[in-house]
């Protein structure tokens, strides 16, 4: 068995992985963001990042999370139809700072943990999607 | 009874602003916060408007010291996008240019915190010796600080006489050899300045996600160039120094051991530096719509690029930039956690943070 097979075990799908720009995917069907980071904690991989994107005309946002295992770049995708997803904080330190930073910039909601100013914000201010213009 | 000491956003410890407010009991720091943002420039939101050919002269200024990382891991991004293949001689010219760019910001690095181990004339010794590898970068490139040598499809300048340029990493290696590596390695000055202070144990690293000579410092073999190669490294001999104990002075053992390591890839690249093109060429370039990602090995651990575009765009619609110094800094938190306030500034500095690069 691969690594890459072991994981969709893992993670309880049937699904192909395909390699696209770089990334090994994987669709994780009904899994949510929390299941996948125990579940990349259970297999040792490490944290890399999380690229926000806002999609265009009325459809929301999508998270792209990164780990690493053994050199190998593996890429899970989370549409956002609500502006908000669980916070993996608690599970995995690493997304602090890139939760943080994305709260600020594309006023995303990470539920679930407080947010100290990182990047832009002072005191209480809430983050606020900077690719809308200023009403 | 506890109180707070402001380090930043202007410190004489700090070469950009950062701040780093301290929690002390007497002189000993209890827990600390970090804020940066103060050099935020929303270059990731400028590169949406910028088109292929500019957005690599904006990528490279995210940082000044590894400026050519920063175009080789977007052209490597946008090479995906093409499908475009640089011919060999441009992989085996960007990693000339990586590991000269390596030994510069290792260099740097050891002055600097020779500077706050208050060893004055060490700090002196190594940016004479920096001013030389910025020398051998100019005689490649043109240039002392943004290269302009990545573009789509290859390398912009070719080293046309191989051999002047290895006489001059081997006069380096051997005046580092003789004089920043021993010093560092063995002088009482810096082994009581750094011993013992700052460590990150690996358990920490690992929760952290610390990346780069911080992590192989606390015990963690990792290095892209060696886990997923780029360029030309495949054919490179290197060893990947990692030390155990976590400490200030095991992250200047890594950077020492690493420059002997860069000089060692440099003239393997130099001697096999294969004959051809040094770019496919192309002046147009078939965008394909999609994400693609690259990752490479800075001075200061894995960059990562994330690039979207869509087929006829001339501008890309999301470039996403993971600098190594965002994924170590949050662990300077643990790092200073009950150390003296005065070993501080070196703590902080051991990470060798990029607060450019950091903020965007």
């Amino acid at each position: 068995m691969s690594p890459l097979e072991s994981i969709s075990e893992k993670l309880g799908t049937t699904e192909p992985w395909v390699e696209k720009g770089g990334v090994h995917w994987l669709p994780l069907g009904a899994m949510n963001v929390r299941e996948l980071a125990t579940a990349m904690n259970g297999l040792h991989a490490r944290f890399v990042t999380i690229t926000a994107y806002q999609l265009p005309k009325e459809e929301g946002f999508r998270l792209e999370y990164h780990w690493d295992l053994d050199g190998q770049l593996l890429g899970f995708s989370f549409p956002l139809a609500d502006k908000s997803i669980e916070s993996i904080y608690d599970l995995c330190e690493a997304v602090d700072w890139i939760e943080r930073e994305i709260h600020e910039g594309f006023g995303l909601d990470f539920l679930g943990r407080e947010y100290e100013p990182l990047l832009l914000r002072q005191g209480e201010t809430p983050g606020v999607n900077l690719r809308e213009e200023k009403k | 009874m506890s109180y707070k000491i402001p380090m930043g956003p202007y410190h004489p410890a700090l070469e950009e602003p950062y701040k780093l407010d301290l929690i002390c009991e007497g002189e000993t720091v209890c827990d600390s916060k970090l804020r940066i943002g103060f050099n935020f420039r929303g270059i990731e939101h400028l590169a949406e408007t910028r088109n292929y050919i500019q957005v690599v002269a904006l990528m490279e200024r995210v940082c000044g010291i590894c400026s050519n990382i920063h175009t080789l891991t977007l052209c490597q991004a946008m090479e995906g996008l093409t499908g475009l293949t640089p011919p060999p001689r441009a992989k085996y010219i960007r990693v000339i240019m990586a590991e000269l760019e390596r030994l510069h910001s290792h260099v740097l690095w050891a002055g600097i915190a020779a500077k706050l181990m208050g060893f004055k004339t060490m700090f002196m010794t190594c940016f004479e010796i920096r001013e030389k590898v910025m020398d051998v970068l100019c005689a490649i490139s043109g240039n002392r600080v943004n290269y302009a040598m990545n573009r789509i499809g290859g390398v912009n300048r070719d080293i046309s006489d191989p051999q002047a340029i290895l006489k001059m990493v081997e006069a380096l290696e051997l005046e580092m050899a003789h004089t920043v590596i021993p010093i560092f390695t063995t002088s009482r000055t810096a082994i009581s300045r750094c011993a013992n202070i700052g460590v990150l144990t690996t358990e920490k690293a690992v929760s952290c996600g610390v990346v780069g000579p911080t992590a192989r410092a606390a015990g963690l073999p990792q290095d892209i160039r060696r886990a997923a190669p780029y360029a030309a490294y495949e054919e490179m001999e290197f060893d990947v120094p990692v030390q155990p104990a976590g400490d200030v002075t095991a992250r200047l053992l890594v950077r020492a051991l690493e420059i002997m390591e860069s000089c060692k890839i440099l003239r393997q690249a130099l001697a096999k530096l294969p004959p051809g093109e040094i770019n496919t060429g192309d002046d147009k370039f078939p965008f394909t719509t999609g994400t693609a990602t690259s990752r490479v090995e800075a001075p200061r651990g894995e960059v990562m690029y994330s690039v979207s575009w869509k087929e006829g765009s001339r501008t890309p619609s999301r470039v996403h930039v993971r600098t190594p110094t965002f994924a170590n800094m949050p662990a300077i938190r643990w790092m200073v956690m009950g150390a003296r306030l005065a070993d501080t500034p070196l703590i902080q500095a051991s990470i060798d943070p990029c607060y450019s690069c950091t903020d965007r």
